[in-house]
């Protein structure tokens, strides 16, 4: 019996007449943290989305918990979740833009874990939690994204280049809070980085992609 | 011309003094519009929304026609109208000719085409990672439709804006399917056209600055919502 | 945020429901009648509300061309019709679409032109005013919309022995209504034919100064006949035949023919009631 929570067979993704992935078999075990990396165009933003069922591969299967799912939104998006580069806030306040996805799962007694994640993310929760989306800066924005996914303590948190816009000390914060939460909850984690030192120190396994084929596991 | 300066006067006489015919035609002017505003947005919105959001075969044909229908000229709304809802006509037992209801179809079908080609573009132009992000974050469908439409928020607000404008300043609808009946059916417009059509070109002035002021005052309560939309 | 929204949209689709159901209490009947009859007043401040006084019903009436009123008669859209176009009326009474035809009062109809008066035609008769209007080429403006008055018009060029003078270029079709066209009359210094009711208003608007002055007047010919009719129940099942009938029999009873007979327009009297009983 496979336990793997993750598991891509035989894909292959092509845009217009470029090979994009080409991957014939890959799993994530539960609990684990998997690194990606590679040159840019190797494929691994494609791999987050279709491990995310935003994308769906050519040819081959991705599975979630040893089934396939559709990538119109179906019950499988409260589990997986992906921060993507350049990540999108909704016009609202950062206290509605991090509490979304616990509304729409109509959670009760949201304020203490909106503060919760946001103090995760190094945003002090009584000067942020009232602004709005167009006050903030870059590196704010992205730590404000990322609240707004560790508040979900997804099953599988997939995670595209997570650090690229921050600071050291900002990327110090993210860092912890991404180790952190799978210590507390057991969250399963996928990181596209391209910080060799960070994959290395964390990662188990560290896949290198290179023209969408997975060339090397560490 | 002097009947402008005498009409400017006249405005403010007679909003000052209460006259009975012109707060009735002011009163009528903001039933029969707000009908008209509230139907073109609940059907509009999610028609527009439907035509920006989906590809399909002759998406670009069905553009094309909701545009052309922006130049519909009122009279023409205001003629096929009547054809429909005299007694001849196919809903002449509902009898809602002459009555503010009558009107109401009218202007929302001259409100739809704005309503529908604004959201649709409003639609179009929305960031794409928003509904990949609102997938990640777990939202269902009928929630996607509430937040893509507050996400667009700004946008609609001006198309209706827009509507309200064609709306609220049209006289062919009124004149034809409501018959400019004192006291039931007699808009600002109308009432404008009439008092022009007797000479009392001060006093077809004087309720035209009327409407600008009920105009005025629409814009400042949207104006404090979208503070609040902020 | 959209749990504001939603409530939102209760509200308007709730509004919109209480707003679109028309709540309809007295009695009311729909009246078809010409702008130039509204014009005079004689409905708002004479016959509404007496009527609804003495019977308690409300008349809702739609001022449009004489077209305009026959055809929505047709059309079933109107429970009755006051206008003043005896052969317009008959071709529709001949159709079995209008019945009960009453006469109700007359007004008149004058010529009007300029002081100077060019082409002489102050103090004649009709047809010879006519006749040297046509001679002289002088600007004569028409409405040239198919409306009573435009009917009428169209009779006097008629009775004088001539065509309408539809491609002249001293004919000037408007297309408008009366005091556009007396307006245009003025600025051209031309003649025109005109209610007097509309006449006296143009008159007082110029306050008792006008640039066209009445020239020709007081001929039977120039007699502008009112009638009531009631849309026939048969034809149009809908209509409140019972209503019309009680309005055209109130308009022709003497205590109503005696009050418009004593309508005044600014000061001046404007009917003649000649309903027979």
């Amino acid at each position: 019996m496979n336990t793997s929570l993750c598991e891509v067979r035989n894909v292959h993704h092509t845009y217009g007449s470029r090979t994009v992935l080409d991957i014939d078999s890959f799993y994530i075990k539960p609990g684990s943290i998997t690194g990606i990396t590679g040159p840019n165009g190797c494929g691994k933003s494609t791999l987050l989305r279709m491990l995310a069922f935003l994308e769906k591969p050519d040819r081959g299967v991705v599975l979630f918990n040893g089934a396939e799912h559709d990538i119109r939104p179906n019950p499988v998006h409260r589990e997986v979740c992906l921060l993507g580069q350049e990540p999108y806030l909704l016009k609202r306040s950062v206290r509605a833009n991090v509490g979304y996805g616990l509304n729409v799962r109509n959670t009760d007694d949201i304020e203490p874990r909106i503060r919760e994640a946001l103090h995760m993310v190094g945003l002090d929760a009584d000067d942020f939690l009232r602004r709005m989306w167009h006050e903030l800066s870059g590196g704010e924005t992205q730590r404000v994204a990322l609240a707004a996914r560790l508040v979900l303590r997804p099953k599988l948190l997939l995670l595209d280049e997570p650090t690229a816009n921050l600071d050291e000390k900002s990327s110090t914060t993210i860092r912890t809070a991404v180790e952190q939460i799978r210590k507390t909850d057991g969250t399963s984690l996928v990181i596209v980085s391209h910080d060799l030192r960070w994959l290395r120190s964390i990662c188990s396994p560290l896949i290198i992609m290179e023209r969408g084929e997975m060339v090397e596991t560490a | 011309m002097d009947f402008l300066l005498h009409g400017f006067f006249q405005a403010f006489h007679l909003l000052w003094t209460g006259d009975p015919e012109t707060y009735s035609a002011i009163w009528t002017t903001v039933l029969v519009s707000t009908m008209s505003m509230a139907a073109s947005l609940l059907i509009g919105i999610p028609l527009g929304f439907s035509l920006g959001i989906n590809d399909f075969k002759g998406k670009k044909i069905l553009r094309t026609l909701v545009d052309t229908l922006l130049s519909f000229p009122t009279v023409v709304i205001g003629l096929l109208v009547y054809a429909f809802l005299s007694r001849q006509g196919p809903l002449g037992d509902f009898g809602i000719l002459f009555t503010l209801p009558g009107v109401a179809v009218g202007q929302t079908i001259l409100g739809l085409p704005i309503i529908i080609a604004l959201t649709a573009t409003a639609v179009e132009t929305l960031d794409k990672r928003l509904k990949p992000t609102l997938t990640t974050l777990g939202a269902t469908p009928r929630q996607m439709l509430f937040t893509t439409i507050l996400e667009a928020r700004h946008s609609l607000m001006l198309a209706a804006m827009a509507a309200y404008g064609r709306i609220v300043s049209e006289v062919g609808i009124s004149m034809m399917v409501g018959g400019n009946i004192k006291w039931h059916t007699r808009t600002i417009t109308t009432a404008i056209a009439l008092e022009t059509g007797k000479g009392e070109f001060s006093v077809g002035i004087a309720l035209g600055i009327v409407l600008m002021v009920v105009a005025l005052g629409v814009n400042m309560c949207v104006s404090g919502l979208r503070k609040r939309a902020r | 945020m959209e749990e504001a929204l939603k409530k939102l949209l209760y509200a308007i689709a709730a509004l919109t429901l209480m707003l679109g159901t028309p709540a309809y209490a007295a009695k009311t009947m729909i009246l078809a009648t010409t702008t130039s009859t509204a014009n005079t007043g004689l409905l708002d401040e004479l016959i509404v509300p007496q009527f609804a006084k003495d019977t308690g019903i409300e008349i809702k009436f739609i001022a449009v061309g004489t077209g305009k009123a026959l055809k929505m008669a047709e059309n079933c859209d109107v429970d009755a019709v006051l206008v003043h176009a005896p052969a317009a009326e008959q071709k529709y009474v001949d159709a079995g679409v209008l019945i009960d035809r009453t006469q109700l009062m007359y007004n008149d109809f004058v010529i009007i032109g300029p002081a100077s008066d060019p082409a002489r035609i102050k103090g004649k008769k009709v047809v010879e005013a006519m006749k040297t209007i046509a001679a002289a080429k002088s600007v004569f403006t028409s409405r040239g919309d198919n409306s009573g008055t435009n009917k009428k018009e169209i009779s006097l060029w008629n009775v004088s022995g001539m065509a309408v003078p539809d491609k002249e270029q001293w004919y000037v079709q408007t297309g408008q209504n009366m005091i556009s066209t007396i307006n245009i009359a003025a600025e051209k210094g031309g003649y025109t034919m005109t209610d007097r009711g509309t006449y006296i208003k143009y008159e007082a608007n110029h306050k008792g100064n006008a640039p066209l002055k009445i020239l020709v007047e007081g001929e039977k010919v120039l007699f502008n006949q009112y009638s009531a009719l009631a849309v026939n129940p048969e034809k149009c099942p809908s209509v409140k035949y019972d209503l019309a009938t009680r309005f055209i029999k109130w308009m022709a009873s003497p205590k109503t023919q005696e009050a418009i007979g004593k309508f005044k327009l600014l000061g001046k009297v404007l009917f003649t009631p000649n309903a027979t009983q």
